[in-house]
């Protein structure tokens, strides 16, 4: 039997309020993920979707409990490690697309790997079979704000993918597109599922949960299904 | 790293007003640095025109007894010297010295030298065409040759090389040209001062100089200048040692000449430090000034750029997000600040170059060397560094402060101020603090120097420079041989000159008040003992014609001025001033006191006849010297310099006294022709160069410091626009807003002042040798200087504030 991709046993997060005292955004999080799966993470506002996407996407290091990464101990990792780490393993797809406005789509997509290392040959390789392949190279020489949002999450995603991670966090990923783009982008990430990648999602939309194969459910920082 | 280049590059271009503000900002604070190190470069920094320059000594010998220090020598000490030093691989003699030159349209004064023969081996130059001197030239009867510089090639013979071997005339004497020295070639550089070469004046010939007999009769009579090359491996301090065995010897020889006592001796100094020493001490206040100036626009870019790092934290968290290091996103923010420094470095060249020419308009004739400034390879790899690390330096602050973003907050949609904006607050509040600090110090010392200057340019010179036009005229020996000669055509110039329309007095001295040169002289007091216990006095001598007196407007104390009585059969008659009758007969009259100068006829002694007011001869900044007149009818003089005054602007005389000249001997030019005022006004144009620039530097960081609240204080305002907002919701008047602004700008104004008054108090004691007649804790201009930044930096601020007070609260809440 193989190990789970991820692995949260005891997770905890909490901002100190005042002395000795705390508010929790998130509980005693037990969870196991499978390598291909594809999670959609619900819940009300608050209840600390977002805190525990960041805390797998190792954005966040404030938390207590253990936290398995394809059986690396993220808990027990420096921070340069983790960084690394989440450089080989994770891709994000934000809400808010996130792309740097001051860099054309080409550039977008050229600087995961530009902070990776890799090659010039390898870099030019990689992004233009990567524009191909989202069909955005008519695109690459444009600036995110002369895009729609919907070809700029596109972009987002393909910037994610691009360096071929194991994992995909996306925080409600269609949450600035109207139904119509919020599809194609569920059949984008449907698409990269099956060619394996995993994906976790945030989302408040039952639809978009509807694509995945695993729902969890969150309310004041506790799985409550 | 190229990527990182280009994408600073596009946040120039993205942001055009915050890139011509930090350029500006940079190219003022570079540029002044440029500038500055250029000055420091050529002038301190480079190495004499020489052959291993710093082998090169200058030799002057002193009587302590008669506070006699630096004076030059005598042939006869000379050839013992050059005999005797072994420490020495060779040692030359050189006295400047002007030539008349004839021409066939107007005859032209030129500067030069007289050299003995091993000065050109000694100093490593060789000519561009022919050939320096021979041993055997240097002897009286054989000395005319001469080797002309590549200027006057160019200029009087417009570079025709059959001048080699051909005769010149200067001075009605004909000369053989034998060689023609480079352009670059310069000697005696300016400040050697031995005898009369001016500030600024370049030596276009030097010819071979022949001892004459009654020189190697005179042991006494010092006039050469003596220049010598260390022998490899002897340090000063071993020339020095040598040179002491050899004077003694000489004491025990000539006890004549030089007493018992070890009074008289000779010192080593080395040449770089004649040369350039004077300007020393202000280079280095300047050089620290520009540095201030550089850091207070370091602080103020650091401020500008923390404010750009908090608007663009959420690009930070994107890019490490997407997989950047601390480590790269640290060498992104360096890269954009470098970027930055370099295009700021560009410009401020720019200025530096600009500055320089306006510096050398200025100062050229009076600022040794300064002809050769020039930004070069050198300085431009100094600018680059200084980009490189200014860039460094005010990048790090911001680079540093972003390289830990918040990332689940920064990424969050509509991600509000994180914790790193507090800590950019704190961070920009201290940059702004240490940048009024340091404008602070900048301004006091600017203040104070200023203050200095001003009471230097009213201290009264004990003459009156108004409307007086000075011009020198030196008469050739072969044309005018005797003291006749010599005397009836400066009687007939002053007649002449006098008659002139417009002219009130005409007046002849040798020496000119404050030209930088200068002539002393020993003499005897009679009565009064004169042996090695009691050496006689040696005070400053001029010779003087009758109206000289009146010309200066030199006021009468007691007794009487030279008249027309006074002549060369008449009985030898002295004025002497205030601070020598002062000196030497304190408590009783010296008029009608007799003392023996240099040159008396027989019989030997002089008559004092007046007494005259003082005058600060060396500079408005030195001491007043006990001084004594001797009239120019009893001791003609070949060499003059005729002071006229007018009753209209003196300049406009210059043609009309060229013409009296001429009309008495066409083949006369006259040289130097300027106004007393100027005169005084290069004697302080290196003060004044050191001032302007120091008050330039300190309005710079005025204008930074300023910018720098302006911008911090429009940041807070546009921070704190919600808050405000909600105030003003809850009932808050513009004024209370105002407050609430002003008092934030005034709480860092005044940490600044008070570290910064701290700061001037410490350090204003750097420039006290440069301070004339002023505190280093001068209470009026600490005062005035703190309120001016004070008062600036609070109008820089209202600005934010006024803003401030135009929130809509509705907008503002809105926004929040």
């Amino acid at each position: 039997m193989t190990a789970p991709l991820i692995k949260l046993n005891h997770i905890e997060r909490s901002y100190p309020l005042g002395k000795q005292q705390f508010t929790y955004v998130l509980r005693d999080i037990n969870l196991e993920i499978e390598e291909g799966d594809f999670v959609s993470v619900m819940g009300p506002s608050g209840a600390g979707k977002s805190t525990l996407l960041h805390l797998l996407g190792m954005h966040d290091f404030g938390w207590t409990g253990e936290f398995f990464l394809d059986e690396t101990p993220v808990h027990r990792l420096k921070p340069k490690e983790r960084t690394t780490l989440r450089n080989e393993q994770v891709g994000f797809v934000f809400q808010n697309y996130n792309l740097l406005d001051d860099l054309t789509v080409y550039e977008n997509l050229d600087i995961p790997l530009s902070y990776r290392r890799y090659s010039k040959s390898e870099r030019t390789a990689l992004v233009a079979d990567t524009l191909d392949r989202f069909s955005i190279v008519g695109k690459k020489d444009l600036y995110p704000r002369q895009l729609s949002g919907g070809q700029q999450q596109l972009v987002s995603i393909a910037r994610a993918v691009i360096a071929k991670p194991k994992l995909i966090l996306a925080d409600e990923p269609t949450g600035n597109l109207h139904s119509g783009q919020a599809e194609e982008i569920m059949q984008l990430f449907k698409k990269l599922n099956t060619e394996g990648t995993t994906i976790i999602q945030v989302t408040h939309s039952e639809t978009n949960a509807a694509h995945g194969n695993r729902v969890i459910q969150l309310r004041d920082g506790w799985i409550i299904k | 790293m190229l990527q990182e280049i280009r994408h600073a590059l596009r946040l120039l271009f993205k942001n055009p007003l915050f890139a011509l503000v930090a350029i500006l900002t940079l190219a003022l604070g570079i540029g002044a640095t440029t500038a500055v190190f250029t000055l420091v470069d050529a002038l301190l920094i480079k190495p004499l025109p020489y052959e291993k320059p710093s082998e090169l000594v200058l030799l002057f010998e002193h009587f302590k007894q008669q506070h006699l220090d630096a004076i030059p020598i005598s042939p006869p000490e000379f050839l013992d010297y050059k005999s005797q030093l072994h420490s020495f691989s060779k040692l030359a003699a050189f006295t400047p010295a002007t030539y008349n030159l004839a021409q066939a349209d107007r005859p032209e004064r030129v500067f030069g030298a007289t050299v003995s023969a091993e000065l050109f081996p000694l100093l490593g130059v060789q000519p561009i065409r022919g050939r320096t001197f021979r041993p055997e030239e240097c002897a009286t009867g054989r000395d005319d040759v001469v080797v002309i510089s590549e200027r006057l090639w160019q200029r009087k013979f417009d570079r025709d090389p059959k001048v080699l071997g051909s005769k010149i005339t200067a001075d009605g004497r004909a000369l053989t040209v034998v060689g023609i020295m480079p352009a670059s070639f310069e000697f005696p550089l300016p400040l050697f001062n031995i005898t009369g070469a001016q500030f600024g004046e370049q030596a276009d010939i030097w010819q071979a100089l022949g001892f004459t007999d009654t020189e190697m009769k005179n042991r006494g009579s010092r006039s050469y200048g003596a220049i010598g090359r260390l022998a490899p491996n002897v340090a000063p301090q071993q020339a020095q040692a040598e040179i002491e065995t050899v004077v003694r010897g000489m004491r025990a020889r000539f006890p004549g000449n030089y007493g018992k006592t070890d009074s008289f001796g000779m010192t080593v100094y080395p040449l770089k430090e004649q040369v350039i020493g004077g300007m020393k001490p202000l280079l280095l206040i300047l050089l620290g000034a520009v540095a201030l100036v550089l850091l207070i626009a370091c602080a103020n870019l650091a401020t500008m750029l923390l404010a750009r790092a908090t608007a663009r934290e959420r690009e930070m968290a994107i890019r490490v997000a997407v997989g950047a290091s601390r480590g790269r996103l640290l060498r992104q923010g360096l890269t954009e600040s470098v970027v930055l420094s370099i295009c700021g470095a560009a410009v401020g060249t720019l200025l530096a170059i600009w500055a320089i020419a306006l510096v050398k308009t200025i100062g050229t004739q009076t600022i040794p060397r300064l002809g050769e400034v020039q930004i070069d390879g050198t300085v431009l790899l100094v600018t680059l560094a200084v980009a490189v690390a200014t860039g460094l330096i005010f990048g790090l602050v911001p680079a540093l402060a972003s390289g830990k973003p918040d990332l689940t907050e920064a990424l969050k949609e509509g991600g509000r101020g994180s914790t790193s904006s507090r800590r950019h607050n704190q961070l920009r509040n201290a940059l702004v603090i240490g940048e009024v600090a340091l404008a602070l110090v900048l301004l006091t010392c600017a203040g104070l120097l200023l203050k200095s200057f001003v009471r230097l340019e009213n201290v009264s010179p004990g003459f009156n420079p108004k409307n007086v036009l000075t011009a020198e005229i030196s008469l050739p020996a072969l044309s005018y041989p005797d003291n006749k000669s010599q005397s009836n055509f400066f009687a007939e110039l002053e007649r002449r000159v006098t008659n002139l329309p417009g002219v009130t007095q005409v007046g002849l001295t040798t020496i000119l008040p404050m030209s930088g040169v200068n002539s002393d002289a020993s003499f005897m007091i009679e009565g009064r003992p004169n042996d090695d216990a009691h050496p006689g006095p040696d005070e400053e001598d001029r010779i003087v014609s009758p109206n000289y007196f009146r010309a200066l407007e030199i006021p009468l104390v007691q007794g009487r001025f030279f008249n027309a009585a006074d002549k060369l059969d008449a009985p030898s008659v002295v004025i002497i001033n205030q601070a020598l009758a002062q000196r030497y007969w304190p408590n009783e009259s010296p008029i009608g006191k007799r003392i023996q100068v240099p040159f008396s006829k027989s019989p030997p002694w002089s008559t004092i006849v007046g007494i005259v007011g003082d005058m600060h001869h060396r500079g408005l900044d030195q001491p007043v010297l006990p001084e004594y007149y001797i009239p120019v009818a009893q001791i003609p003089y070949s060499s003059t310099i005729l002071n006229v005054r007018s009753a209209q602007d003196p300049l406009s005389l210059t043609s009309a006294i060229r013409r009296e000249v001429q009309a008495i001997d066409p083949a006369l030019p006259i040289a130097h022709v300027r106004t007393l005022e100027q005169v005084i006004a290069d004697s302080v144009a290196p003060r004044r160069l050191a001032v302007l620039l120091l008050a330039a530097f300190a309005g710079i960081a005025l204008i930074l410091a300023s910018v720098g609240i302006y911008g911090v204080m429009s940041f807070l305002v546009v921070q704190r626009t919600h808050e405000i907002g909600v105030r003003m919701a809850l009932g808050a008047q513009r004024r209370d807003v105002l407050r609430l602004v002003i008092s934030q700008a005034a709480f860092l104004i005044g940490a600044g002042t008070i570290l910064g008054l701290i700061a001037a108090l410490l350090s204003t004691s750097v420039i006290h040798s440069v301070l004339y007649n002023v505190s280093t804790l001068d209470l009026s201009t600490f005062v005035l200087v703190t309120l001016t930044l004070a008062l600036v930096a609070l109008v820089a601020s209202y600005i934010p504030a006024r803003r401030a007070t135009r929130a809509d609260p509705m907008l503002a809440l809105g926004r929040g």
